[in-house]
């Protein structure tokens, strides 16, 4: 690497007032080197507020679009600033920053265009129940059908992605729920996907994307899009 | 126009006001041209069926319908389900191009209150 890479960190944030702090000073303390960026989605919360406290730019949602949203708006940030590699993040200190590195190491040598932080690469000690693990099974069957190997991990939400990742997702994104759908959409415009093994923890507050009355309808929509995206021919 | 039902009365004129209510709301501004052109055409039709006899029961003989009045549901519901696929699309549409603008909104508010904050430092001394 001649010049060090501009690495963007993108925080989708809704409601996020009480474990925002927590994690923007993981961020830094963990990973000084990179740049943050908060996308408030539509938080009734001081999301915003405390993020400007924090000194860390904050690009805000009038209205709740989901997590997709917030994470085009993320690329679309990253892109325009000039950002080499965008990396998502959650809000809810679920992600340990000091697998940054790790996860990164992949994209900047140039192995992948998205890596994926794994719960499940390696035994980790995540224990999931049961209607979760059938599920994941059955993405990562469909996950395979695009991409040509094993996506065990499809809802991670923590990834890093490169440059043009970000620029493709500008104008081919499917809405919601950015995991098994839009891992194929990246396999269907020749992007190459890598699991990377990370330990995962315990939200420290909050409420998470994946609330109960989405529970039912989430496995029929993600599954129709996932189809969809298989089928339909790249931008 | 003897042999007229009372059924097929009550059909083709409730065509034709609800016909004259769309075009009345175009007048008034409260219905697009584009959505007003699939209510008419759907509202002639029923009329015609309605007041024509010998049609009616020619395209009733034609599809094989069991009864006159059968024809004339079918053809409304079979434009109950075109408008609401029709609107399904519209919506979905919108939904996209809403989720687009929002997208865009925040970015530039976020970059006008940068701006702002860069001009307002400057000029407050």
């Amino acid at each position: 690497m001649t010049s060090p890479a501009r690495v963007l960190v993108i925080i989708p944030a809704h409601n996020e007032e009480d474990s925002l702090p927590g994690t923007l000073a993981e961020v830094r303390s963990k990973a000084p080197g990179v740049d943050i960026l908060i996308v408030d989605d539509g938080s009734r919360d001081g999301t915003s507020r405390i993020s400007r406290e924090h000194g860390v730019p904050v690009v805000r949602h009038p209205v709740n679009l989901g997590v997709g949203g917030a994470l085009q708006t993320g690329f679309r940030y990253a892109v325009e600033h000039g950002y080499d590699i965008g990396v998502q993040l959650d809000a809810d200190g679920q992600h340990d920053p000091s697998y940054l590195g790790v996860l990164l190491e992949p994209v900047l040598e140039g192995k992948c265009d998205v890596s994926i932080g794994s719960r499940y690469v390696t035994s980790t000690g995540y224990k999931a129940p049961l209607n979760r693990r059938l599920g994941m099974l059955l993405f990562s069957g469909v996950v395979k059908l695009a991409c040509g190997h094993t996506i065990t991990d499809t809802t991670s939400g923590f990834r890093a992605y490169t440059r043009k990742v970000m620029e493709v997702c500008q104008h081919d994104f499917p809405k919601d729920f950015p995991d098994a759908p839009l891992l194929i959409t990246f396999a269907r415009n020749g992007f190459r996907l890598l699991e990377v093994p990370v330990v995962m923890r315990e939200r420290v507050a909050g409420q998470s994307f994946y609330t109960l009355g989405k529970q039912l309808y989430y496995p029929y929509k993600n599954l129709l899009a996932s189809l969809m995206a298989l089928i339909r021919r790249p931008v | 126009m003897a042999f007229l039902s009372r059924t097929q009365i009550v059909v083709a004129v409730g065509a034709v006001l609800l016909a004259l209510y769309v075009l009345d709301l175009v007048r008034r501004r409260r219905l697009s041209e584009e959505y007003s052109l699939l209510w008419v055409i759907a509202t002639a039709v029923i009329a015609v069926l309605g007041f024509s006899t010998p049609l009616l029961v020619w395209i009733t003989d034609l599809l094989g319908m069991m009864g006159a009045a059968s024809t004339v549901f079918a053809f409304g519901l079979a434009f109950a389900v075109a408008m609401l696929l029709y609107l399904s699309i519209k919506l979905s549409r919108l939904g996209f191009e809403n989720h687009a603008l929002t997208r865009d909104l925040a970015l530039l508010r976020h970059e006008l209150d940068e701006m702002r904050a860069r001009d307002g430092g400057e000029e407050s001394k």
